[in-house]
């Protein structure tokens, strides 16, 4: 019953969608809880039992590895109290269930170092109370479920009186919301009675595959300022889908391939036509997976290099089932598996004593992080955090003995230390950089021949002596810290609060500049996004170097989506 | 009965006027520009040698002077003073300099009363041992007394430099333990200094000249806080940040005296244009 129960949660769960706090473009709650999810159901798919606490188990242990994002992370904190809770169950009656829900709203306070309330927290907490109530008026599991939700949906509309930030916005809180479309489709799948779903979704038709949830996410974020699950998804038109085919094959290199195959620059050549790329590759082939508009320019490209084989085209507006995240997570596997094989070659010779793992944004980022002597760097940032998983086996790849992992963004700090307990035979040490500057720091202020204490304590302090700068655009007009900001309005952020808005890239730049080197600086660092206009940089620095004559700049491609600038004030 | 007299070679970096009232000898390492071979501040000064360094196409190279050469030397001072030889040399770990006086010193067995000292530093981290000595020479002192006041003042010498660049460093397979700063796309400033063991290593690193000079202030002042010291500012072709360095010194400590001095060709092969250098004894 849970399986089906968690089935049915997957058809809904294209309906988590975020609100976007922040009116920065990087609502993504949505994708990480659903990515998260996904992940469990994955799990419990591969292990289904109609034994409840086993099957919640494979579910907890999928959501667990699966973690992305604050949201993603809390999530499956829930579902790993409740598995706990509900291990030696066969089956469940309504009291054990509501113990369980309670236990799983325990550990999740547990596992956040700062519980806000006005989150996803305060709606679990606050339905797992009243399921603990009702538990003993009805032995109805459908009913139970049923005012769980709704006392959700209740403690979700009062989320913005706890948060003040949400209150400004105008918006409940997106992680509650995203929890409790979970809800629903619990009850939903109850109240089915295990018979194949009879709810359908008028907006079915318009859904669109999870890895494409970041566009929905910020189509939707304002209109959708009030917790009115259907009409989150009654915006989810398949015009907002940029690349419309899922497109997959493999390259057989031969003699007839014209160009010598390189990875990157294929990756690269390809990132041209589309998104969600995946590009595994070994000596013989390699598979190809991506979103495109024109499937058949990307194949035209790739035939450069050898002869097409396996090729399948799906059109994404017409289709609304979950194919293509199996197959992202096939080929991820098989990728991972290559990996693995290299590991156990290289083990034996040695393990150095440190290494690093960093998130970057931006293939410029990535270099520089490279260039610092980071061993693993990956890919994520704003619109797709990479999972506990990704750290995991990120994290597994580095040939030393104590791996200090830079997740470089406040919402993958969570899921990074989640990663603690789940690697083997090294030891992991999360150093919590909330910005790019901060992970460069830290990663410059490593000493070799120190302890990894000492080096912690280096890199911790590093930390606190940079300021960051972040450059980007409004999303929807609000009110932030007294600051008016419309619908593409240029932002700039400081330390992660709003520093200055205005309709010019170049004026809002300026701005944070002073105010980042407000308390003295020796030497400012601009990273320079995949948008960023070279002239608009040169004046930027001509400003720098005119106002502020005793600091030295530098500029940097950093390439990264979404930020204009990334600028570090140390 | 004569006065010790004091060796060293020209990887000491001792500005002339003070090698010759003192009387130390200097015996020239080999800097070679493809075919042509120059001795090191004898037929190549430093101003010469970086802009030769700047206008020629690949990198010289170094080498030691030869156990002849130094057994020549040897053989000559032997000759001139009853109260022994003082030989303080380059690094070991750096140069086979060290070991070619060794070796000429065990060649000439009897004939010479001589001491062979690994001054485990470079440029004027051995000028400072080797001026100390030829004082202590001109004072009177034994060799003994001498070797072992050369043993106190190494441990008490700290030294930290900056480069432009760790190219040089790298190409000439000086880096030591710098090695994992090399190819850092960010304006990355190592402070380098020379370890017991007499290597080149990396003793922190920040981004930008300005926070480099100002951490060098930082590491002294954990040694040198409330004392008065001695300082030589060593540079290579960059008079700018030896006024910089020498500024910030002045303005952190009680300076004695202030020496400037210049960077050889042999030292300058490895550390390239641009390096900067502190030395500081106490003064005490």
């Amino acid at each position: 019953m849970v399986e089906k129960g968690a089935r049915q949660l997957r058809d809904h769960v294209d309906n988590v969608n975020a609100l976007n706090v922040f009116p920065v473009p990087d609502g993504d709650t949505g994708t990480n809880m659903n990515l998260t999810l996904t992940s469990g159901v994955e799990e419990l798919r591969r292990r289904p039992s109609e034994h409840i606490g086993k099957a919640a188990e494979a579910l907890a242990k999928g959501l667990l590895m699966g973690a992305r994002g604050n949201s993603g992370v809390i999530l499956s904190q829930l579902f790993r109290g409740f598995a706990k809770s509900a291990a030696d169950r066969a089956s469940i009656d309504t009291v054990q269930f509501a113990a369980a829900l309670q236990h799983g709203v325990d550990l999740a306070y547990k596992a956040v170092v700062k519980p806000v309330e006005g989150t996803i927290l305060t709606v679990s907490k606050e339905a797992a109370k009243h399921a603990v109530q009702q538990a003993k008026r009805t032995t109805d599991l459908a009913e139970l479920m049923g005012a769980v939700r709704q006392q959700g949906q209740e403690a979700l509309s009062r989320t913005p009186d706890l948060l003040p930030v949400l209150k400004q916005v105008g918006v409940v809180d997106a992680g509650g919301q995203g929890l409790l479309y979970i809800y629903e489709g619990f009850w939903q799948a109850l109240l089915d009675g295990g018979e194949e779903p009879l709810y359908s979704d008028p907006a079915a038709g318009g859904q669109t595959n999870p890895l494409q949830m970041p566009s929905a996410v910020h189509a939707h974020s304002s209109a959708h300022t009030s917790a009115e699950p259907s009409r989150a998804q009654a915006k989810l038109a398949t015009e907002d889908i940029e690349f419309g085919y899922c497109t997959e094959f493999m390259v057989v290199f031969n003699d007839q391939g014209r160009k010598a195959f390189d990875e990157g620059d294929f990756r690269r050549e390809l990132s041209r036509f589309g998104d969600s790329l995946l590009v595994v590759a070994d000596e013989d082939l390699v598979k190809v997976h991506i979103h495109a508009e024109y499937p058949g320019s990307v194949m035209n490209h790739a035939m450069q290099y050898g002869a097409l084989s396996r090729i399948k085209i799906e059109n994404m507006r017409e289709q609304h089932s979950h194919i293509l995240l199996e197959e992202a997570a096939e080929l991820q596997g098989q990728g991972q598996k290559e990996e693995a094989s290299s590991v156990s070659t290289s083990a034996a010779q040695g393990l150095k004593p440190y290494g690093f793992v960093a998130v970057s944004a931006g293939a410029g980022i990535s270099k520089i992080m490279t260039s610092l002597g980071v061993d693993q760097v990956l890919h994520g940032g704003q619109t797709m955090n990479p999972s506990t998983e990704d750290i995991v086996n990120a994290v597994a790849r580095v040939q030393a003995r104590t791996v200090f992992v830079l997740p470089n963004n406040s919402n993958i700090i969570l899921a990074a230390q989640q990663a603690v307990d789940l690697v083997d035979g090294k030891k992991l040490i999360v150093i919590p950089t909330k910005s790019i500057p901060q992970g460069i720091a830290a990663v410059i202020a490593y000493r070799e021949g120190a302890s990894a204490d000492v080096n912690a304590e280096a890199m911790e302090q590093a930390i606190g002596q940079v300021q960051s700068g972040l450059v980007t655009y409004a999303v929807r007009d609000t009110q932030m810290e007294g600051i008016d900001i419309r619908q593409g309005d240029y932002l700039a952020l400081h330390n992660g609060s709003m520093a200055a808005a205005a309709p010019d890239l170049l004026t809002v730049s300026q701005r944070l500049i002073d105010r980042l080197v407000e308390d003295g600086a020796e030497i400012v660092t601009v990273y320079a996004g995949e948008e960023a206009a070279e002239e608009q940089t040169h004046l930027l620095v001509r400003y720098i170097e005119e106002t502020y004559k005793e600091i030295e700049v530098e500029v940097h491609s950093g390439g990264q989506p979404l930020y204009y600038y990334i600028i570090s004030a140390e | 009965m004569g006065q010790v007299r004091v060796i060293t070679d020209s990887t000491a970096d001792i500005p002339a006027e003070l090698r010759e009232r003192l009387n130390i000898e200097v015996v020239p390492l080999k800097v070679h520009f493809g075919t042509e071979t120059y001795k090191d501040g004898v037929d190549l000064s430093p101003e010469a040698f970086f802009d030769k360094l700047a206008s020629f196409p690949s990198l010289p190279t170094t080498s030691q002077p030869s156990p002849q050469e130094f057994v020549e030397v040897y053989k000559r001072l032997a000759a001139a003073t009853d109260a022994g030889i003082v030989s303080i040399h380059l690094s070991s770990a750096l140069s086979g300099t060290y070991q070619s006086a060794v070796l000429s010193a065990s060649l000439l067995e009897e004939q010479a009363d001589l001491a062979v000292v690994d001054s485990r530093s470079a440029s004027y981290g051995i000028g400072t041992l080797a001026v100390a000595a030829a004082e202590a020479a001109q004072a009177g002192k034994s060799k003994e007394d001498i070797v072992a006041l050369v043993e106190k003042l190494r441990r008490e010498m700290r030294l930290y430099f900056l480069v432009d660049t760790l190219e040089y460093l790298q190409k000439g397979g000086r880096i030591g333990k710098a090695a994992a700063l090399v190819g850092s796309l960010l304006n990355i400033k190592p402070i380098l200094s020379i370890s017991d063991e007499g290597e080149v290593y990396s003793v922190d690193k920040v981004r930008g000249h300005k926070k480099a000079m100002a951490r060098i202030i930082e590491l002294l002042q954990a040694d040198f806080a409330g004392t008065p010291i001695h300082v030589t500012v060593a540079h290579a072709n960059t008079l700018a940040s030896a006024d910089e360095l020498s500024g910030l010194l002045k303005q952190h400590f009680e300076v004695k005296s202030m020496l400037y001095t210049t960077i050889g060709s042999v030292i300058g092969t490895h550390a390239g244009p641009g390096a900067v250098a502190a030395f500081v004894t106490p003064a005490t």
